[in-house]
């Protein structure tokens, strides 16, 4: 299974069609994901925000799975530290939304190397659980830190009187917010795709079959794996600062760990060996809820549909839900080369 | 359980009904017994029902309010079309339900919010598109300070301080040690400003925070017999409370201190999870007057959830607190002409509210046009008794220097002096 | 009176159900290879039908008995009829799964019992003895008891025995074990539901001791498995002294102001620290090992 996904783990969804085949998806769900706003729904604008934010986390998340063999269970806790820099950042210097972001994605990143620094050292399980505590501790850290809301002091917090984040110059209302997250995402792509495409990518795939192989072949495993991981966190990171400029503030309940673990069993139902299989975790994790919830089912009776759902994808679809989709796609365009 | 409950319920209510029952009918709005049919008013409520705790008792109340007004004559001929949503303590989902409800269902107001989070995530949105939040239970202090939000309820700082105040003037309490959750705009928002009342009398206080998944009520308890305070104040949920208190009981402190709390354990379900070992020992303050009372509004309100609520519905504070969201709601949108109901046209009838008095608070209810909102700053004490609670105290108004802009508020709208 | 003395007997208390429950999750793993999330689902649902036949008016001893029946029930099934389907998948994917089902108990808990304030008194709560200055309850000496007899027995169980062996192989390679001719299906049968009646009881006693709330129970989990990380979910005796030293640890930093707010944190830091330094040295990592 592990071959299957060095084999087909690029961004083909079939290897004999044209050149033009391979953009086709990924524009025909651009053009959808862009009409969003003109549904008219602010509901709906709001949910498809946070799947836009989201599909960035989970992208950093299957990076990591699918390239380095490594799991991370601490993803929402690396976008609360996004968040938190992004914030603190704009209420002390009003600098442009950019800067506060990409600042947030690169503290985010030195973490996310941070974490790296147990994964040297082991994999699997072990890692995810270091990963686990590491989400433990955050989610305690943030509830008593808080999030800057305006306050004074190397905290920022104050316990009265929000001020809300500025936006983005080019984005100030919801919509304009929105797609500002969905040429975010875009670029969140195509920085992993230029990564799986060079160099890195290939030091990756070597790594993950054999890390001894791969220092034989000249490579720097260290560099590498600290590399992955540092890409994976400052994608998170742009995600914490975006979910802070979509609320325009953050509050220290949003990151439990069960989220953080919730969003990789999701990263894995929804595929991570395929290009759109973070877009289907982040559909998962944020649009399922709240069409649930706007059907009016509760909250609780959610959670079992969820939990059992979760089992189920798990138990019967190894390659997420992107696989089946993918071999549905090649067995529809009755390629010979078919992927399953 | 809730399910089950929903039938029994109609049942009961049906068999009231047919029997006529020794309960007053209830009266709401016009009473004159005719289904409403007109062009339905939106209106919104968001509470936060999936989460650490069930918190959508007031939004419970304001829907049963409304089914009574449906069903005598709504508001002057028109139905009140109520969406409850339910924020699942999250601030993304309370950001989005808060979107629905005032962008695409376009609700005229928002009446009956109880919640954690709501009020800090959507204030903005609510100034922002001229809406009103009659809220039922806040918790938070965002609550007590925008433009937008009014609640008939205290809130942990006022309840606090209220506790404090009582235990000082009637039980010699001299250094207060204020047992809470370490959220901030909740737990420690009370807490500080009850620290500064002591420290206004020249007394002591200190606060000893939680962290509410926290196993370890050991260390807390001993954290408070090292505080060398001689009054617990309990600041905290009900649950996370009646985890603490069995702690103190397994080191047998009943005697050591004395105890009071904030309004949370001013709940039915209190009495039987404490037990009795705090029978008579505990005193817990009230933001309303008590749920067995037997004022107008109290028993039209006991009516009414019987008749139009769930059986499940808790009848608390925040459920009668709720329902003078929804009365002081409908008694102001019945002024205005039933053809001109819109969202700014409420809104100013909303504003407009004021001296609404009740036997359920101590003092007037009104909203006015201000940056902040907190009609109730006076409560009362209540002990716990076998099996229930008993008035300790008369209505006091609560001595805290945060109401200071609130007080100049009143004397500008002539309310006080 | 010594404030230490007071503080760590505290600790013991606490660290007694850090303890109880690593072991009991140390157990599962070694058993069947699988880190259970749901354990603190199991107990905690364990507990509230005690609480819900207490209030029914069941007999006392019904009351112990039900939680660590429901446990075995509910791991049973989980074992018995999801658990298989998941068995070629990595350690950490079996894992999550199990947060799955922890959701769906937790949900069903949320449905059956509104929230509101509860509390599961047992009569063992009402009987105690005063150690180091500290009252503690025969209800808190029974969790440290019974953490101590299962790190105790369940070592002895797993290295010498011959079904613990077979646990043992089947956690190690399911594969090469059934090719061995071990009973795979009855020894995790076991297995689940041995697991699953101390999960059981855990909740009960988890539910008088901390609170009887589903959600917390159920999100425990997570300290819990602190412990074991310092066990590298191996050996049963270092998660039951991790959870101990994690519990006293906790309780010491309550005496110390700059650091009590922050105590929560300790089963986490006290789990990296150890896992980095169990790993120092190691350059290279292996497919096949964590």
């Amino acid at each position: 299974m592990k071959n299957y996904g060095e084999k087909y783990g690029h961004f083909e969804m079939n290897q004999i069609s044209g050149q033009w085949r391979r953009w086709l998806a990924p524009i025909i769900i651009l053009i959808v994901a862009l009409s969003i706003p003109a549904m008219g729904s602010a509901l709906w604008l709001k949910v498809f925000t946070s799947v836009a934010i989201y599909t960035i986390t989970a992208l950093g998340i299957s990076l990591l799975y699918r390239r380095l063999g490594q799991v991370s269970l601490a993803h929402v806790a690396l976008m609360g530290c996004g968040g938190w820099v992004t914030l603190r950042l704009s209420h002390a210097f009003h600098l442009p939304f950019e800067f506060q972001l990409f600042a947030g994605g690169v503290f985010t990143a030195i973490v996310g190397m941070v974490l790296a620094y147990p994964a040297l050292r082991m994999r699997g399980l072990y890692l995810a659980l270091v990963t686990l505590m590491a989400a433990g501790g955050f989610s305690i850290l943030i509830g008593i830190i808080q999030f800057p809301n305006g306050g004074d002091g190397f905290a920022g917090y104050a316990i009265t009187a929000i001020t809300h984040m500025e936006r983005p110059y080019l984005a100030q209302s919801d919509e304009a917010f929105f797609v500002y997250c969905i040429m975010i995402a875009v670029l969140a792509y195509a920085l992993v795709y230029a990564h799986e495409h060079a160099k890195p990518g290939r030091a990756w795939a070597l790594i993950r079959r054999s890390e001894a192989s791969a220092m034989a072949a000249g490579i720097n495993v260290t560099f590498y794996k600290v590399w992955g991981f540092a890409l994976s966190g400052f994608l998170a990171g742009i995600a914490g600062g975006l979910l802070a400029g979509s609320l325009q503030f953050l509050d220290a309940r949003s990151f439990p760990v069960g989220e953080s673990v919730m969003i990789f069993a999701l990263t894995v139902v929804g595929g991570a060996w395929h290009w759109f299989g973070a877009i289907i975790a982040a559909l998962l994790f944020r649009l399922m809820p709240a069409l649930l919830n706007d059907w009016g089912v509760s909250g609780d009776a959610a959670f079992i549909f969820f939990g059992a759902a979760l089992m189920h994808a798990l138990a019967t679809a190894p390659k997420g839900i992107a696989g089946q989709i993918a071999g549905l796609a090649s067995r529809l365009m009755k390629s010979g080369d078919r992927h399953d | 359980m809730k399910k089950i409950a929903v039938y029994s319920a109609s049942l009961v209510g049906a068999f009231m009904m047919m029997t006529g029952g020794a309960m007053a009918a209830p009266s709401c709005g016009l009473s004159n017994g005719q289904k409403a049919n007109g062009e339905p008013i939106k209106v919104g409520a968001i509470v936060g029902q999936t989460g650490p705790d069930d918190f959508s008792s007031s939004g419970d109340a304001a829907q049963a309010f409304f089914k009574c007004i449906n069903a005598n004559g709504g508001v002057n001929g028109r139905p009140i079309e109520f969406t409850m949503e339910d924020d699942q303590w999250n601030p993304e989902v309370a950001a989005q339900v808060g979107n629905k409800l005032v962008k695409d269902v376009g609700v005229v107001a928002l009446v009956g919010s109880g919640s954690f989070v709501d009020m800090a995530v959507n204030a903005k949105l609510y100034a922002d598109e001229g809406v009103m939040s009659m809220a039922g239970a806040c918790a938070i202090s965002d609550c007590y300070e925008s433009s937008n939000i009014v609640t008939a309820a205290g809130g942990p700082l006022i309840s606090s301080v209220g506790a404090a105040q009582w235990a000082v003037a009637h039980q010699g309490a001299k250094n207060i040690v204020c047992v809470t959750t370490n959220i901030p705009t909740s737990g420690i928002y009370g807490c500080s400003w009850m620290q500064k009342f002591m420290e206004n009398k020249g007394l002591e206080a200190s606060i000893i925070p939680l962290d509410p998944a926290s196993a370890d009520m050991n260390s807390a308890v001993l954290e408070t017999i090292a505080s060398g305070a001689d009054t617990v104040l309990v600041n905290m949920p009900g649950g996370m409370a009646a985890a603490f208190l069995k702690v103190a009981e397994e080191q047998d402190l009943r005697d050591n201190f004395k105890w009071i709390s904030s309004t949370p354990l001013y709940d039915a379900d209190i009495p039987a999870a404490l037990g009795k070992y705090w029978t008579g020992v505990l005193t817990v303050n009230a933001e309303l007057n008590p749920i067995d009372g037997t004022g107008p509004d109290t028993t039209n309100w006991r009516a009414i959830m019987e008749t139009y609520a769930n059986e499940g519905d808790p009848r608390d504070t925040f459920s009668q607190a709720g329902y003078l969201a929804a009365k002081y709601f409908v008694e102001a949108v019945l002024k205005l002409d039933p053809a001109d109901i819109n969202r700014a046209s409420v809104t100013k009838a909303i504003q407009a509210i004021s001296g609404k008095t009740s036997d359920m608070m101590c003092g007037p209810y009104y909203v006015g046009l201000a940056d902040r909102h907190l009609p109730n700053h006076a409560n009362i004490m209540m002990q716990l008794v076998d099996g229930g609670f008993k008035q300790v105290s008369e209505c006091t108004q609560v001595d805290t220097e945060y109401l200071a802009p609130y007080l100049a508020i009143e004397k500008e709208m002539g309310i006080s002096n | 009176m010594n404030i230490y003395g007071l503080f760590i007997a505290s600790g013991l208390a606490v660290g007694a159900l850090y303890a109880l429950g690593g072991v009991g999750l140390v157990l599962l793993n070694r058993a069947t290879g699988i880190l259970n999330f749901a354990y603190g689902a199991l107990g905690a649902l364990g507990a509230m039908l005690a609480w819900q036949a207490m209030q029914w008016g069941a007999p006392e001893p019904l009351v112990w008995l039900l939680p660590i029946f429901v446990g075995a029930f509910f791991s049973l099934a989980f074992g018995r009829y999801i658990a298989p389907h998941l068995s070629q998948r990595e350690p950490v994917v079996k894992a999550v799964a199990t947060l799955g089902f922890a959701i769906v108990i937790l949900g069903f808990m949320n449905l059956i019992w509104i929230d509101t304030p509860r509390k599961l008194s047992l009569t063992t709560d009402t009987i105690s003895l005063n150690f180091a200055g500290l009252r503690v309850t025969l209800t808190r000496l029974i969790a440290f008891g019974l953490a101590l007899t299962v790190a105790l027995s369940m070592g002895v169980f797993l290295a010498r025995t011959r079904t613990g062996l077979m646990m043992r192989s089947i956690a190690a390679d399911r594969d090469v074990a059934a090719l061995l001719g071990t009973p795979i299906r009855r020894v995790e049968t076991l297995a689940w539901g041995l697991s699953g009646a101390l999960a059981g009881f855990t909740g009960l006693l988890f539910g008088s001791l901390v609170r009887l709330d589903p959600a917390t129970l159920t999100f425990l989990v997570i300290p819990m498995i602190a412990t074991t990380v310092v066990g590298r979910l191996q050996s049963i005796p270092i998660t039951f002294v991790a959870g101990l030293v994690i519990g006293v640890i906790e309780s010491l930093m309550t005496l110390y102001k700059p650091l009590a707010p922050f105590r929560a944190m300790t089963p986490f830091v006290v789990a990296i620290i150890t896992l980095m330094w169990l790993q120092r040295g190691r350059l290279l990592t292996f497919a096949n090992e964590d």
